[in-house]
């Protein structure tokens, strides 16, 4: 008798368990393949960061026919990254996505030229720009400075730009810029178009989440940005240590890529993580950007309404 | 070190043996230098030369692919133009491209958005190569806009056929799982000329890595291949295959040599260059592949190509050493051997020198230089020998010349009055002379004595020097003394002297002599002076001057009969005179300057007032001075008296 009261509660003992224990499963994709970018949220899920906050955070990657907006509308996602004007071009029409973190407080959207002339001074030219988007501040730049430029969208690479099909293409400071360097083209000041400098400075990567999402697990959206944020500041005080992580997810993803890549892109996304005015790494939507890009965007009716920092913030 | 530097100082065979292996060293060295920078030219043309036939034919072979692709695009490419309004025809004409090229992987015939509008967004006919199975679809679709993929828009931008770079295809149906495929494309026109879609034929790059990857000239030589932004589509590391280029480690390093090798592959220019890769010196051969902007080339370590030169540089050089080292050692045998007789000369001589004159030296029956210095060096030995025993005699000779002459000398000196005081007894002449010869014997003379309380003096200088002088100076010390102790005057007694000399003088010589007497009562002086010079004199209160002489004779011995004349001096008392010859006044300094007369008169005026004998000394120490330790360029004599005034006293 003893043994078998001994069994039940045993038994009691082992379903309950996983009920007091299991973590919440949370699923995070960011926007690209593996890469630097996303080095805080390697190092948060390495590190054990994620787990101490009590999740169960899986890092799935957008696949060339699943990108992360696709998967946080199918709900196969619960938190994906956005650059800023890609957020605000999504939640003008309509959908409901909030900012948990942002990590990005500078643009690190550069426009390179072929030719070593200043892009801006190339009116009409063929610019290369992502298929996938993140064409927001490029196409607006160029419709307020009355470019002209012909828009060619590409799926992604260097090739185009390389073989002369175009004569400029936009590029991320932390990507192609180094993939262009890495094979031989020269960059200079003066072929290189960067847009933090010519008063286009917009925040970009943050983490968004679905309103509802939000509203149903708050505690867990806020735990996932604090993890990550913690992951992204540990990444900033232990570079090396980061790029080893990178590196096995960047394996693990079979992505082309290598680890001087990496790693200078490691170097550029920190350096764009801090902010001009403070110097400090602020973690924050800045209002200020947030409403000088939403003016730009409607000023160039890239945006119906405008998007406003509180619709952006979690509230 | 210290050792083996005396032991060279000391050993002429060493020396020799050393600097002949030196020289030859030297010539072999710059031998070998040329041969080895010629070898290593002739090396490297051979290896340049070989490579470059190997990537010829390698570009060759992949051209030959290359244009079996696109000779079956073009082929196909005008069917679909003079077909399009049957879209259906495009799926027949995609999948017998695949049919009638095996090789070929897939084939794309895809159109710009909405071209077919009833087909909506996307029409792409699309076959593809399962394992032998030709499948076909449309494979456009929202996840999978061809048109935004390079294959598809690198013909439409560019407005011509090209290769698009090796690219890993993204298939929804993940038909290629990631294979990496490198396409060539075309543009579709319509009959217009108006740009339509893509035409694209992949093929895989299997056969290519190993076409280019079977390039190997060397052991340890790899091939690459790298695309138009300098990705390694073909490398032996396979972590570098697609992930990295050739400039990748030039990002963190900067490597001026790779980053301009990586630019002329870029150029699709063909050549080489010589650079490091991974701290190893290489040469990279390369050249372009077709038109596709991707570049080929044959990295060889220049320790490959140089393998076999380095070798035989090797084993010449430990030949050259050890041919050395034998060299020295035979050279030191056989400049010992030769130097043997050299070694013996060298004791004989030691022995010789020794003191053992007479010691002969053994023949060694040499006639070589060896042989010669045998018979210089006896040859030497007697006339040596010879030249000794005359000196010998000669110098015996000579000891009883001098002997003889100190003999003659100390003669000469006991002909004139040595002692003094001259005239102990008399308290009123203070008298001293001194003669020195400038040789052993000497020409002057002087000479004094006192006879009827009259003081008879003479000062003379013979003409020449050493022993005719000096028996020419006994021979009229003689008359004098003869003649003056007659009690003449002393013009009477130069002429009774030049009487005698005159005769039978053969020799000419003759003597200037300066003869007085003073009347030792009255202070009186008469005398004749016989062309000798002017005697100092000092006067109490005045200062030193020459005698004033009226008449001056002829020297004695010149011409016989001739009459002298004399001169007198009243009163001589306490008037001191010096009478010299001219050793005093002609003494030579080093720098052959004379004592002179003025000097005479300054030595006098500065001890006229002291007694005779310390007159002469005093003067005797300025013409030492004078000469400076030069020697005596003539006999020098001094006479110096003053007759004192007793009543003064």
């Amino acid at each position: 008798m003893k043994r078998l009261l001994t069994l039940v509660l045993l038994g009691c003992a082992l379903l309950a368990r996983p009920a007091l224990l299991q973590a919440q499963k949370f699923i995070f994709t960011p926007q690209w393949t593996a890469q630097a970018q996303f080095a805080g949220y390697y190092v948060a899920q390495d590190m054990g960061f994620y787990k101490d906050a009590g999740l169960d955070v899986e890092i799935v990657h957008p696949s060339a026919t699943e990108s992360a907006m696709n998967r946080i509308n199918d709900n196969k996602s619960h938190a994906i990254t956005l650059m800023l004007p890609q957020a605000m071009e999504i939640i003008d029409s309509g959908v409901r996505l909030v900012n948990i973190l942002q990590t990005s407080m500078n643009s690190g959207l550069v426009i390179v030229s072929r030719r070593n002339e200043d892009p801006l001074k190339q009116k009409g030219i063929r610019v290369g720009v992502w298929s996938a988007g993140f064409d927001q501040l490029p196409i607006t730049m160029s419709l307020k400075e009355n470019l002209d430029f012909q828009w060619v969208r590409f799926a992604s690479g260097i090739n185009l730009m390389l073989s002369g099909a175009i004569d400029a293409t936009v590029a991320m400071s932390y990507n192609e810029y180094y993939q262009l360097m890495q094979a031989g083209v020269e960059l200079t000041d003066t072929n290189v178009y960067r847009f933090c400098d010519h008063g286009y400075n917009v925040q970009e990567d943050g983490v968004y989440v679905t309103l509802d999402f939000y509203k149903k697990n708050k505690e867990a959206a806020l735990k996932f940005a604090e993890a990550s944020r913690r992951g992204w500041e540990w990444a900033a005080e232990h570079p090396d240590e980061t790029l080893d992580i990178v590196m096995k997810y960047v394996r693990e993803g079979r992505v082309e890529t290598n680890r001087i890549l990496q790693e200078l892109m490691l170097e550029e996304i920190l350096r764009l993580q801090v902010d001009r005015e403070s110097g400090k790494r602020e973690f924050r939507l800045r209002p200020d950007m947030v409403q000088q890009m939403s003016q730009l965007m409607v000023d160039n009716q890239l945006l119906l309404n405008g998007v406003t920092y509180e619709d952006l913030i979690a509230q | 070190m210290k050792r083996l530097l005396r032991y060279l100082r000391q050993s002429l065979s060493a020396r020799l043996s050393l600097g002949l292996v030196f020289f030859a060293s030297l010539v072999f060295l710059v031998t070998l230098g040329i041969m080895f920078v010629q070898s290593r030219k002739a090396v490297r043309e051979e290896a340049i030369s070989g490579a470059e036939q190997v990537l010829d034919n390698t570009a060759l072979r992949v051209q030959g692919i290359l244009d079996k692709v696109e000779i079956a695009a073009n082929n196909t490419s005008w069917l679909i133009s003079r077909h399009l309004d049957a879209p259906d025809s495009m799926y027949v004409y995609s999948r017998n491209i695949l049919v009638n090229n095996p090789e070929l992987n897939g084939c794309s015939i895809a159109f710009e958005p909405y071209y077919y509008p009833e087909l909506g967004r996307y029409f792409s006919a699309f076959s593809y190569n399962d394992n032998g199975t030709i499948l076909t679809t449309q494979e456009g679709n929202p996840h999978y806009e061809y048109f935004t993929m390079d294959w598809y828009l690198l013909p439409k931008l560019l407005d011509r056929p090209c290769w698009t770079e090796p690219f890993a295809d993204y298939n929804p149906e993940d038909i290629y799982s990631k294979e990496m495929i490198a396409s060539y494309c075309k543009p579709i026109r319509d009959l217009g000329g108006k740009y339509i879609g893509t035409l694209s034929v992949d093929i895989s790059l299997g056969w290519l890595s190993e076409t280019i990857s079977s390039v190997k000239p060397y052991p340890n030589s790899y091939s690459i291949m790298t695309g138009l932004g300098g990705t390694f589509f073909v490398h032996p590391d396979s972590t570098k295959l697609f992930y990295q280029t050739i400039f990748t480690e030039t990002l963190k390093t900067p490597d001026p040599d790779r980053t301009a090798l990586g630019k002329a592959m870029q150029r699709c220019e063909a050549g080489h260059r010589r650079l490091t890769i991974n701290g190893e010196d290489c040469y990279v051969f390369y050249k372009p592949l077709g038109s596709t902007g991707w570049s080929a080339a044959i990295v060889c370590p220049e320790s490959d190509i140089f393998n076999g030169l380095n070798r035989m540089q090797r084993a010449v050089l430990i030949i050259f050493f050890l041919g050395l080292i034998l060299m020295l050692f035979v050279c030191r045998r056989i400049v010992s051997r030769e130097m043997k007789p050299l070694e013996e000369l060298t004791r004989q001589i030691e022995t010789i020198s020794s003191g053992q004159l007479d010691k002969e030296l053994p023949d060694n029956g040499r006639t070589d230089e060896l042989g010669r210095l045998y018979q210089s060096f006896s040859g030497m030995q007697h006339s040596l020998v010879n030249y000794i025993d005359k000196m010998k005699a000669t110098t015996a000779a000579k000891a009883a010349i001098e002997n003889e002459l100190k003999v003659a000398s100390d003669i000469q000196m006991s002909m004139v009055p040595r002692i003094f005081p001259a005239f102990p007894n008399r308290s009123d002449i203070d008298l001293f002379a001194s003669m020195t010869p400038a040789k052993e014997v000497g020409g002057d003379l002087y000479d004094f004595f006192v006879q009827d309380n009259k003081m008879y003096f003479c000062v003379g200088d013979v003409s020449g020097k050493g022993v005719p002088a000096s028996l020419f100076m006994a021979v009229t010390r003689n008359l004098f003394r003869i003649f003056a102790q007659q009690g003449n005057d002393p013009e009477t007694i130069a002429t009774d002297i030049n009487q005698f000399l005159s005769q039978d003088n053969n020799q000419n010589m003759f003597v200037t002599m300066f003869i007085g007497r003073v009347n030792l009562d009255s202070g009186h002086l008469d005398f004749c002076n016989c062309g000798h010079n002017p005697p100092a004199i000092v006067v109490p209160g005045e200062p030193a001057k020459f005698l004033t002489i009226e008449h001056f004779n002829q020297p004695l011995g010149i011409m016989e009969g001739l009459p002298f004349q004399g001169d007198s001096l009243e009163n001589v008392r306490e008037t001191l005179f010096l009478i010299y010859t001219d050793g005093l006044n002609e003494a030579e300094s080093p720098t052959f300057e004379l004592f002179g007369d003025d000097a005479v008169l300054q030595q006098l005026s500065e001890s006229g007032a002291l007694p005779a004998e310390e007159v002469i000394t005093r003067i005797k120490s300025a013409v030492e001075a004078h000469r400076a330790g030069n020697a005596p360029n003539d006999d020098l004599t001094l006479l110096c008296f003053r007759l004192l005034d007793l009543t003064k006293n």
